[in-house]
């Protein structure tokens, strides 16, 4: 049987009416990827045996009609940010190559719970550290429109795996842009969630005060369904918030789209933009217009330093929580060192990654005395202004509506030896990370390449079921998320 | 030249609470095979998180308040960088800017030590440095890493060693009738790192010399030698070098207890940068009013209140009250005991036992028995026991639980006040001692040979008083 294109809904209305087994999705899936991926290579770790081992307890549960979980027989990639017990975790970083984990992040925990299949772990940019994958300690991810394009980053394997149609969903994490950029430049769904709404517990760490995990799919509906499970209290993340989480999936139609005010933020319709991508975002704005929203040009002057603010906060957590990887008591390390420091020196100069060696020295530089105050604490209070500016609008607009990238994918190697132009590519998902608040990516056209654009609708803390509900209707009144790229 | 120490002190203290600072790991790490007490947290892993140990933190805001404190309304962790093997995370979560609880002070003597602050942190593991096969190795044990730690920080108030002691055991006093660690310094849950200059008067001209931390003290003696130490060192230094204290110029030294010296670990301390930071993992922490009430609420009489206490109900002299209050749990047997107790004058007559040789006693709140100590008092009371039988009948029956009247019987101690035998005995005397009573004769105050005389004669057993009242009376 062909799976090609189900979603998570889909699938699963085939496994409970037994038309098809999870050992057949799961095998489904494993052809794919052997057949596909040697050409996007979105996989640094493929795990067909846990895969099918995992199918193969649930066929047993629905043959003898026990319960299964609600997840049952949804194949998930997971970013290698993510620790899984027993399967190799590498960040993407050499410092990691063939670390196995004693343990498991909260949310891929929370996912095996409830019967979710891991087909493998995704590629990424070190630890998380770019936006293109191309700074990965193993390989690049090509884009399933366009190989010859990056996929975004820094989730690009869980992005390009969800598009290449590799697994039904994924994992990702979005510290500055991370899942809503990918999902934009491989026309995917990617909900960044509040900072607080999903444990950070077991997915190694970028900035702390940043990083926010969330999930890819097909479309919102599995955005919902997965995001259910994933949110909530975790006790071992002291940043997580104790709220009862709404049912998402029952909210989808909760937002009336007439007098739905829609916030444009002008700043993110100028410089850097490319006028293609603002003319299709516009034109996505429109659509809501069409069915009775209603636009409001807003202002966010303080857009312009977020990238600024950005990269002296993200690189001071940075410098300090990539100390740990010192070789000693997980890792690769070095030998034959003469000392403790060279010890340290050699492991570290050897196995980090030229982009996470850039972003400890900015941060260690930033933090260090006589500098924090410039820095560091000038950020901080900036921060606090972007956050204010947020709330503010958001009192006068019910959602803000947004373009993701100010450019569609670019070739690879484009970039790469401009870490400044790499950095700007952030330039209209930064800020959002830098308030915590939620936005969703969502895929709206494609430009004159043929390569996908998404738009981004943006609401207040925790307001995760009002934007899923916007974006839904969005999906249900076009087709772009139903596009496929031809491999 | 007139030369004045000038000493502010840091102390560390482990509390003892049951799971570690930022993870639910047994915090126990003596006696526990390397690293059985660990988790993704304490070592460090890749993704692993902290999450603050609540009771911890009242705790050290308890200490706080007990050392006079003002709590922070809203207080945070920071991250303290630098790398060492046996800091997992390559950072050290400790508080900078917003301790728990700022500006208190605390008596010694009739001196006041003000007390900058009181934070939380966590300790670190612990390097052992081995020989195997002709190799050097350094193995880590990661146990003690993440165990909660209250540091402590004196302002430099104290101006010798013995004050600088003084502090120590008071600060400890305090730790132990809280109840929140054992404050052991031998065993390391108590360790101290002072620092010391000088304030050099010559004429009108005024020198301070640099500033010397000392680390690797180990035990009370080790402070005040280390302390005594570091001002001769510091003085001879100046003489020679007349180097002053500078921005840059601080020093870190080691205490060699052996050698009874310190020497030079580190240079320029003022250099080193620790890079602090909030702790992102961790949101700020904030204790309403009504939950520092609380917390202060836990706090049980202190030192220096059961002092004043046992002074003016049950007059008490300044000795005797230190004495018992020295220690909470010799306090609590005192206080056990005295429960049943009726009035003032049995007290006192019973402080006079407890604090005798009795304190070389393993003390034993289950172990003493208030009834027996009761029954030595009343038959003191009664001239049954003199105080010296007294004494020995009450840690006899400490050690062995039996009727204190009993043992008194047993060992011939019940004192003889039947005037006709007393009188029998000191006939005996008399005629036995004519040169003694030749000297009474002539100097009455000698009666004191006399009565030692009838006391040993009558195994000890002789009411003294009535004995020398006898005497006299036959002498006339």
């Amino acid at each position: 049987m062909d799976l090609k294109s189900l979603t998570i809904k889909q699938i699963q209305e085939l496994l409970f009416s037994k038309k098809i087994t999870a050992t057949q999705i799961v095998n489904f899936y494993l052809n794919r990827i052997s057949e596909i991926d040697p050409k996007i290579k979105a996989f640094i770790t493929i795990t067909d045996k846990v895969a099918l081992k995992q199918a193969e307890i649930l066929d047993a549960k629905i043959k003898k009609g026990e319960s299964v979980g609600k997840l049952a027989g949804a194949v998930m990639a997971v970013k290698d940010i993510f620790l899984t017990k027993d399967i190799q975790t590498t960040s993407s970083s050499q410092v990691l190559n063939g670390y196995i984990p004693q343990y498991s992040s909260t949310i891929y925990q929370k996912l095996i719970d409830q019967d979710a299949i891991i087909i493998g772990k995704t590629n990424t940019d070190p630890f998380a550290f770019g936006g293109s994958t191309e700074n990965s300690g193993y390989f690049t991810t090509k884009n399933p429109w366009n190989l010859s394009k990056v996929p975004g980053g820094s989730s690009g394997g869980s992005a390009a795996a969800v598009a290449a149609d590799l697994c039904q969903f994924a994992l990702g994490t979005d510290t500055g842009g991370s899942i809503r950029q990918p999902a934009s430049m491989c026309g995917v769904s990617g909900l960044k969630t509040t900072y607080g709404l999903n444990s950070r517990f077991g997915i190694t760490a970028m900035a702390s005060s940043f990083d926010c995990p969330g999930v890819f799919a097909k479309n919102i509906e599995d955005l919902a369904l997965v995001t259910q499970i994933t949110a909530g209290l975790d006790e071992k993340d002291a940043t997580t918030v104790d709220l009862s989480v709404p049912d998402y999936s029952k909210l989808l139609e909760s937002v009336d789209l007439k007098g739905l005010k829609i916030g444009l933020p002008k700043e993110y319709f100028s410089d850097p933009i490319n006028p293609e991508v603002k003319e299709k975002v516009m034109t996505a704005a429109k659509e809501f217009e069409k069915r009775g929203a209603i636009l409001v040009d807003i202002s966010l002057p303080s857009t312009n330093l977020g990238i600024a603010v950005y990269y002296v906060l993200v690189p001071s957590e940075i410098s300090a929580n990539m100390a740990r990887y010192d070789g000693i008591r997980f890792g690769q390390n070095t030998t034959d060192n003469k000392d403790i420091t060279s010890y340290y020196m050699n492991t570290r100069g050897k196995y980090m990654e030229a982009e996470v060696k850039r972003r400890i020295i900015i941060g260690t530089y930033a933090l260090s005395s006589g500098y924090y105050d410039a820095y560091y604490t000038k950020a901080s209070k900036v921060r606090t202004l972007i956050k204010k500016e947020f709330t503010e609008a958001l009192k006068n607009v019910d959602i803000i509506l947004a373009p993701v990238s100010p450019t569609t994918a670019w070739d690879i190697g484009a970039k790469s030896n401009d870490p400044l132009q790499m950095y700007l590519s952030d330039a209209f998902t930064v800020c959002v990370n830098v308030a915590g608040i939620p936005s969703v990516a969502l895929p709206c056209a494609f430009d004159s390449q043929k390569l996908p654009i998404d738009f981004q609708l943006i609401g207040n803390f925790f307001e995760e079921s009002k934007i899923l509900s916007v974006a839904h209707q969005y999906q249900q009144f076009t087709s772009f998320h139903k596009e496929e790229p031809k491999l | 030249m007139k030369i004045t120490p000038i000493i502010g002190l840091e102390v560390h203290v482990e509390l003892k609470t049951k799971s570690k600072m930022f993870c639910s790991c047994d915090a126990e790490h003596f006696h526990v095979d390397p690293n059985t007490h660990t988790c993704p947290t304490c070592l460090g892993l890749p993704g692993a998180l902290p999450v603050p140990n609540k009771t911890a933190c009242e705790w050290c805001i308890k200490l706080g308040l007990a050392l006079g404190c003002t709590p922070n309304e809203s207080s945070f962790f920071e991250r303290k960088n630098y790398f060492y093997p046996d800091l997992a995370k390559g950072y050290q979560l400790t508080q900078y800017e917003k301790p728990f609880v700022i500006n208190g002070k605390i008596k010694i003597g009739d001196q006041e030590i003000r007390i900058n602050r009181a934070h939380m942190e966590e300790d670190t593991g612990k390097s052992v440095h081995i020989i195997k096969n002709n190799e050097e190795l350094t193995l880590i044990d990661y146990n003690r890493c993440g165990v909660p730690l209250v540091e402590i920080v004196s302002e430099p108030d104290l101006t010798s060693a013995q004050m600088a002691k003084d502090y120590l055991l008071k600060i400890q006093q305090i730790i132990r009738y809280l109840g929140i660690s054992d404050a052991d310094i031998e065993k390391g849950s108590m360790r101290c790192e002072p620092t010391i200059n000088l304030k050099i008067e010559d004429g009108d001209q005024t020198f301070y010399t640099p500033l010397a931390e000392i680390k690797n003290v180990a035990s009370l003696t080790g402070v005040l030698n280390a302390v005594d130490y570091e001002i001769n060192r510091q003085t001879e230094e100046f003489q020679k070098t007349k180097e002053t204290k500078s921005k840059t110029n601080k020093t870190t030294r080691g205490w060699d207890a052996q050698k009874n010296q310190t020497f030079l670990q580190r240079e320029k301390e003022g250099s080193s940068d620790y890079r602090y930071f909030p702790e992102p993992d961790i949101p700020h922490i904030e204790f309403t009013k009504a939950e520092i009430e609380a917390i202060r609420a836990t706090i049980s009489e202190l030192p220096d209140e059961k002092i004043a206490r046992y002074k003016t109900d049950f007059g008490l002299s300044d000795y005797d009250a230190n004495l018992i209050a020295q220690d909470i749990q010799l306090a609590q047997v005192f206080e056990h005991v005295i429960e049943i107790f009726k009035n003032k004058e049995d007290i006192k007559l019973f402080v006079n036992l407890f604090n005798g040789e009795f304190r070389n006693e393993d003390i034993n709140i289950d172990k003493i028995k208030p009834e027996n100590c009761l029954k030595i008092v009343t038959a003191q009371n009664e001239s049954l026991l003199s105080s010296t039988s007294a004494k020995i009948v009450f840690t006899e029956s400490y050690r062995t639980g039996e009727d204190p009247i009993e043992i008194a019987k047993k060992q011939g101690l019940i004192q003889v006040s039947d005037s006709s035998q007393i009188e029998k005995i000191a006939k005996e005397v008399i005629d036995n001692n004519p040169k003694a009573v030749q000297d009474y004769l002539k100097n009455p105050n000698s009666v004191g040979f006399l009565v030692g005389q009838l006391m040993k004669a009558s195994n000890g057993s002789a009411n003294p008083q009535l004995a020398k009242e006898i005497l006299e009376k036959l002498l006339k």
